[in-house]
Formats: C-alpha cells, sequence, structure tokens
C-alpha cells in the first residue's frame, strides 16, 4: 500500500519516491549527460525524482502493480515520453490489467492533449487488443467538435473505419461536418474516403458533381471543394465530363473565383493534352487562346501567384502553340516546360 | 555586437535581427526550463534545430564544437560484445533512459535501450554540420537498426518497440541512406509505393493512403524520392504538375500547411523547398513570404513563431531561416533544400563520402 500522504503535523505533500519506504529496495537512476550537457532541461526535484525512479524500473524490466503506477505520474509530468508509453503497455500486458479502465484512462488524456502522438498511438494498441471500436466514433468526434481539423483525430478515424468497416454512417458525418464549415478540408478528404471505399465514383459522380457546384455557389472562394471536384474528375480527364465545362463557364459569371479559373484553364488544357486526331488544328488553337486568356486573367486576380500563371502560360504556349509568328507574345521570354533540374537529382 | 541593420530600405519595418537569432539558439544549447519536459526524448531535434540554425546564420564559431561532437556521440547506441542488440542500433534522443554516459563502445545492454529513426537522422547531420567524420559511427549498426524499422507496406516505424508509421520515418531513413551513401537501410522500391500510395486525389501528400494532404508530408515524399534519385522515375511529368499547383496554391503570405488552414512559417520551408526541388520556387511571391517570416520573429528574445505575437520554439527559429535563405537573404547561407542542411555542410558530406569511396575502392552500393 503506498503511502504518498504519509505525515503527522503538515498538509499531506506530494512525497518523493525517495523517501517511500516501498520504494527503497530500488537504487534510482538518475540521467547522465556526461560533463557537458546540451539542451538541458532544468526539472524540478519533483519531476527528477519521479524519473529516477522510472529509469530505475526500467533498467531492472520490474513488472509490478508500483511500476504501472508510476508510469502514470511519470506520464503526467511528460505525456510525450514514447519508452513511458511502450513500458505501460508492457506493464498492461504483463499484468493482465483491465483494459476497459485503460480506455477511460487514455480518453481522459487525449481530451487533455489531443495533439500528442504517443497518446492517439497507445489508445490504437488497446482498442486493437479489445478488439473493440465501438466507443470510437463517438470519441473522435468530440475531439474533433474541439478542433475539427486535428490531424491525429482524423489518422485514427480512417484506422477504425477502415480496419472494422464502420462505412455506413460517416458520409452523413461528414456533411454535417461540411454543413458546420463548408471550408473544412479534413472532411472534404474524408468525403473522398469514405465515397473511394464504398460506392466508388462512377455511379456517384454525377450526385458529387451536384454537391460541389451547389457547395462552391454557397461559399466561391473555397479551395477544397474545387480540389474535390477536380480530384474525382482528374481519374478521367477533365474535359471528359460533358457538359462540366458549360456549368463552370456559366459559374464564372456570378461566383468567380481563383480557383474556378485555374480549373478552366485544366479543363483547356486537359482538352489540349487528349485530343484527338480529328480535332482540327484550328479547334487546338482556340482551345489554346482561351486557355492564355485565362492565364492573363489570373495573373491579374490571383496576383501573390503571378509569376506562376505566367509561366504556366508560356509553357503551355510552348507545347501547344502552332508555329504561326503572328501569334502575341506573352510577357516574359519563353521558356521550355520544366523538366526537374538535373542539380536536384541527386544519386 | 550592434544589430545589423537590414539592407533594404523598402523593409525597414521588418528587419532581420540576425543578432537576437543567434543568442536565440545560444541559450537553446545550454538549459531549457522544465516546461520544456515534453521536448526530452527529441533534444537532439532540437540540437539539430539550434546547430543547423546557427551555420545558415554563419556562427557555429559562437559554440565549442568538441563539446557538441562528444555529447552526440555519447547518444549512440552500439552494438553489444556480442551482437545481440544489432536491430535496436542508432542514436537516442535524449540520456532519459538512463544508460550511463559513454562515448565510446561496446554498447551496454539494456532491456529499453534503442535508436529512434529520427535521432539517428538528426544525429548524423548535426555530427556533420560540426564538421565530424562520422569515423566513431557504427554505419553498419545504424543500418541494420533502420532496415528492422521498415514495414511491409514500405513505411517505417521511428523505433523497434513499434510506435505510428508513417512518410516522416521514410524522410528519415532516406536522409541516413544518403549521409551514409548506403541504401542497403532500406527497400527503396517499397518506400516509393508508399509515397505514391499516399498522393492524395488533390495532389498534395497526406502522411498515408487515404490521409489529407499537407505540407510537411508532401516536403518528406519529394525530398525523400530526391535523395533516392528517383523523383522523375517515382511520378510522372502530369503528376508533378500537379504537385507543383498543390504546393504554389498553399501560399497566401507565408505559407499554410493545408487548404484553408492558416499560414504558419514553418511551410515557408516546408512548402518552399518542395517547390524549390520542383524547380517553381522562383515563381512564388518572395515579398509577401518574407513579409510573413518575419512578422512571426521576435524581436525580444530571437527566433521565430509560428504566427505572429506567439512564442518562438526551435523549430519555427530554425524553419523561418531556412525559409528566409530559400528566398536570398543576404546574410542566410544556402539551404540544400532536400537534406535540410546549409550546402557548406552538405559539401562537407560529399568530400567525405569521396574519401570513403576512395579508400575502399569501389562504388557507393545501391539497393
Amino acid at each position: 500500500q503506498d503511502t504518498t500522504f504519509l505525515s503527522q503535523e503538515i498538509p499531506p505533500v506530494f512525497l518523493c519516491f525517495r523517501d517511500r519506504k516501498e520504494w527503497a529496495d530500488l537504487e534510482p537512476v538518475p540521467q547522465d549527460d556526461g560533463p557537458n550537457p546540451v539542451v538541458k532541461i532544468a526539472y524540478s526535484e519533483k519531476f527528477s525524482d519521479v524519473y529516477d525512479y522510472f529509469r530505475a524500473l526500467l533498467k531492472n524490466d520490474e513488472r509490478s502493480e508500483r511500476a504501472f503506477a508510476l508510469t502514470s505520474e511519470a506520464i503526467e509530468l511528460n505525456a510525450a515520453n514514447y519508452t513511458v508509453w511502450h513500458y505501460r503497455r508492457v506493464l498492461l500486458q504483463a499484468l493482465s490489467k483491465d483494459l476497459r479502465e485503460e480506455m477511460r484512462y487514455i480518453t481522459a488524456i487525449i481530451e487533455e492533449q489531443p495533439k500528442n502522438y504517443q497518446v492517439w498511438h497507445h489508445r490504437r494498441m488497446v482498442v486493437e487488443w479489445l478488439n473493440d471500436p465501438s466507443e470510437e466514433l463517438e470519441f473522435i468526434a468530440d475531439i474533433l467538435s474541439q478542433d475539427a481539423k486535428n490531424y491525429h483525430a482524423w489518422q485514427h478515424r480512417q484506422w477504425v473505419i477502415q480496419e472494422y468497416k464502420l462505412w455506413d454512417d460517416e458520409l452523413d458525418f461528414v456533411e454535417n461536418l461540411l454543413e458546420e464549415d463548408v471550408r473544412n478540408n479534413s472532411a472534404w478528404n474524408q468525403r473522398h474516403f469514405v465515397i473511394s471505399h464504398t460506392s466508388g465514383f462512377s455511379d456517384a459522380m454525377e450526385r458529387e458533381i451536384q454537391y460541389c457546384l451547389y457547395q462552391i455557389k454557397k461559399a466561391p472562394n473555397n479551395e477544397s471543394a474545387w480540389n474535390y471536384l477536380k480530384g474525382i474528375l482528374q481519374p478521367l480527364g477533365l474535359s471528359a465530363q460533358p457538359g462540366l465545362l458549360e456549368r463552370v463557364l456559366e459559374l464564372k459569371q456570378t461566383h468567380c473565383s481563383p480557383y474556378l479559373l485555374a480549373f478552366l484553364f485544366d479543363c483547356y488544357e486537359d482538352a489540349l493534352e487528349n485530343s484527338k486526331e480529328n480535332v482540327a488544328e484550328e479547334e487546338q488553337q482556340k482551345t489554346l487562346k482561351k486557355a492564355l486568356e485565362i492565364c492573363q486573367l489570373l495573373a491579374q486576380e490571383d496576383t501573390i501567384r503571378k509569376e506562376y500563371w505566367l509561366f504556366l502560360g508560356r509553357s503551355l504556349k510552348n507545347k501547344h502553340g502552332s508555329s504561326d509568328p503572328s501569334d502575341e507574345p506573352l510577357a516574359d521570354d519563353p521558356e521550355p516546360s520544366v523538366p526537374v533540374s538535373e542539380q536536384q537529382e541527386m544519386s | 555586437m550592434a544589430e545589423e541593420e537590414s539592407q533594404f530600405e523598402e523593409f525597414e519595418q521588418i528587419d532581420f535581427l540576425r543578432d537576437r537569432h543567434v543568442r536565440f539558439f545560444q541559450r537553446t544549447l545550454q538549459v531549457l526550463p522544465e516546461r520544456y519536459a515534453s521536448l526530452e526524448t527529441t533534444r537532439l531535434t532540437i540540437i539539430f534545430f539550434a546547430l543547423s540554425g546557427l551555420d545558415v546564420l554563419d556562427a557555429l564559431d559562437v559554440i565549442d564544437r568538441n563539446t557538441m561532437i562528444e555529447w552526440i556521440y555519447s547518444l549512440q547506441v552500439l552494438p553489444t560484445e556480442d551482437q545481440v542488440n544489432l536491430s535496436r542500433c542508432g542514436f537516442r534522443g535524449s540520456s532519459h533512459i538512463g544508460i550511463p554516459y559513454s562515448t565510446k563502445g561496446p554498447g551496454v545492454l539494456h532491456p529499453y535501450d534503442s535508436g529512434h529513426v529520427a535521432m539517428t537522422y538528426t544525429g548524423l547531420c548535426s555530427l556533420l554540420i560540426l564538421g565530424d567524420d562520422l569515423s566513431r559511427v557504427n554505419k553498419q549498426a545504424c543500418l541494420a537498426g533502420l532496415r528492422a524499422l521498415q514495414l511491409e507496406d514500405g513505411s517505417f516505424y521511428a523505433v523497434p518497440e513499434g510506435s505510428e508509421n508513417d512518410i516522416r520515418f521514410i524522410y528519415c531513413a532516406a536522409s541516413i541512406c544518403y549521409m551514409l551513401d548506403d541504401w542497403s537501410g532500406m527497400d527503396i522500391q517499397k518506400a516509393i509505393e508508399y509515397i505514391r500510395g499516399s498522393l492524395s486525389y488533390d495532389n498534395g501528400f497526406g502522411q498515408g493512403a487515404g490521409r489529407e494532404s499537407h505540407g510537411g508530408w508532401t516536403y518528406c515524399a519529394i525530398a525523400s524520392l530526391c535523395l533516392m534519385g528517383r523523383l522523375e522515375e517515382a511520378l510522372s511529368q502530369r503528376e508533378l504538375d500537379r504537385i507543383r499547383r498543390w504546393c504554389i496554391m498553399r501560399q497566401q503570405s507565408g505559407f499554410q500547411g493545408r487548404p484553408n488552414k492558416p499560414v504558419d512559417t514553418c511551410y515557408s520551408f516546408w512548402v518552399g523547398a518542395t517547390l524549390e526541388l520542383l524547380d517553381v520556387f522562383q515563381y512564388t511571391n518572395f515579398d509577401k513570404n518574407r513579409s510573413f517570416i518575419l512578422s512571426t520573429q521576435d524581436r525580444l528574445v530571437g527566433g521565430f513563431a509560428k504566427w505572429p505575437d506567439s512564442h518562438p520554439d526551435p523549430l519555427h527559429a530554425y524553419l523561418g531561416l531556412c525559409g528566409l535563405s530559400l528566398i536570398g537573404e543576404p546574410s542566410l547561407r544556402k539551404v540544400h533544400p532536400a537534406l535540410n542542411i546549409t550546402q557548406r555542410a552538405f559539401q562537407h558530406v560529399q568530400q567525405l563520402q569521396q574519401t570513403w569511396r576512395d579508400s575502399t575502392g569501389s562504388c557507393s552500393r545501391q539497393h
């Protein structure tokens, strides 16, 4: 029985492990940084005490209840110490500890420190041992309600869903999040994740295009929605979808954005890249002209990327331009389309 | 020494305070208060940020190189006499396990002592930055430790006991193999498959398949492929163009890590360096990038923070400098975008590797 609050005259204080008789058999092991420590962290006496005993337990690979209790203290002082977590897992198994209780424990810790890698990894291990994901979706939803873009939370969610095949309600979950914040890029990513692993995008394509255009009308300057639209169409080719270009051109009148313009450029580029042999040179040049106009527009509207849009225009012109000398030159000198510099390739 | 004035009159409001940053890194290398406890197991990465930061500032003369070198070597997990721990070798992040200080072998057998892939990577970088010749690194042991960390899917654990596995550790592994000039430490093909699998529908890279694309993981993907010399083999020109687009769209003033997230100083390096590796960094807006980075500069204690009016930390201080270096800040050394050390340190690596090759009389082993 650990007599932490042993005292007679004075109020209960934290008793160092080195003063607890139940630990007297163990020799504490200090950290040894040698004669010239670098980036030394100045620990308090309490901190050093806990970890000196942690190191002692570790050295002997002790498997005991007192060791398990100490890991909780060590975690409270530094939840990022992966060795403590690993040792705790060894003890959980060696002592056949109650894993449900461990789930409660790790839930509380993650709520306090939701951006720590070790705590999420620990939770995953416990879920795997229990082979019980039943609390996960609700728990992660709670973490996401505090930070809807927490990368750890989303990663854990994807693992749970994929591992335990919990796809059924996820599209609804995503839609709710997008209702709350249509700019939540993590939610858009999750949408793609769910659909690609369930129905796939062939039958769902029209519905998804509709969904994107609907969201874009509500919030035109939303890169996530445009990335999603482009992403689902990309495998088949942006110019392959009948009527899409027209719909986007319509949107351009009322809901324009740099993302819309870039999408148009990509459509035109795709058309040029994938044009069939029977497409007349004249048609090609018309498409090229439209693409180059978009580049000029983008250089004016999306000024931070002005040089990039001009570069794209030059590259496209060099690739698909006719040899007609009456073509209008673009700003700046022509450049070949850019292969990755050999200097960057290391051997 | 008086603070150096900015040489650009048009940026007079936001001058670069070189000396403050030198002092920031000097202090980092000394003692940190207890509230930095969460950095204990990653202290070697903090050393790397400070040393490489000082190198970028051309201020390595303020530190005692030999002291640092000895301390780093004390973190090496060396093979025991009977080499039973070979698959656990590499570098530790710190002395937190309690192994008695020692800079030479043989290794001490301890049930929980093992290297950590990010520490092996930053340990080697730090030694090279300090001009060490790696002669006391047990390279074969490091590579054995590295091999033990790679999973079937091509990704890596951080430690042999197991941990999360993802693209960050592929980058660490690739850097280790690159510096040691020995790719037997990893299965390149599998790593490439994992990297390709991490390419998102929106043309950035996530931490793994299906995950949201992110500037940090995109850097790990592209820089790894460059270090392996497989960029154009692994990704088509079309894919590369799309990745360029995803990256260049991250610039809002400085750079963000994901669409619709706030800009953060560190992405000026993660995304900036990726764009540099892809040959299009020149098309970004240098002025706005510089203005943002400098807006996160701490004028009192030095260093940089992720956002303006926030506390600086070693990672953002280092990557803020690297971000400025990429845009050609005059008082800063150039940074090698894939290996994330100065070009000066990189030249040292190359010279060292040449002497290795000359002494063995054979070409570097390729996998």
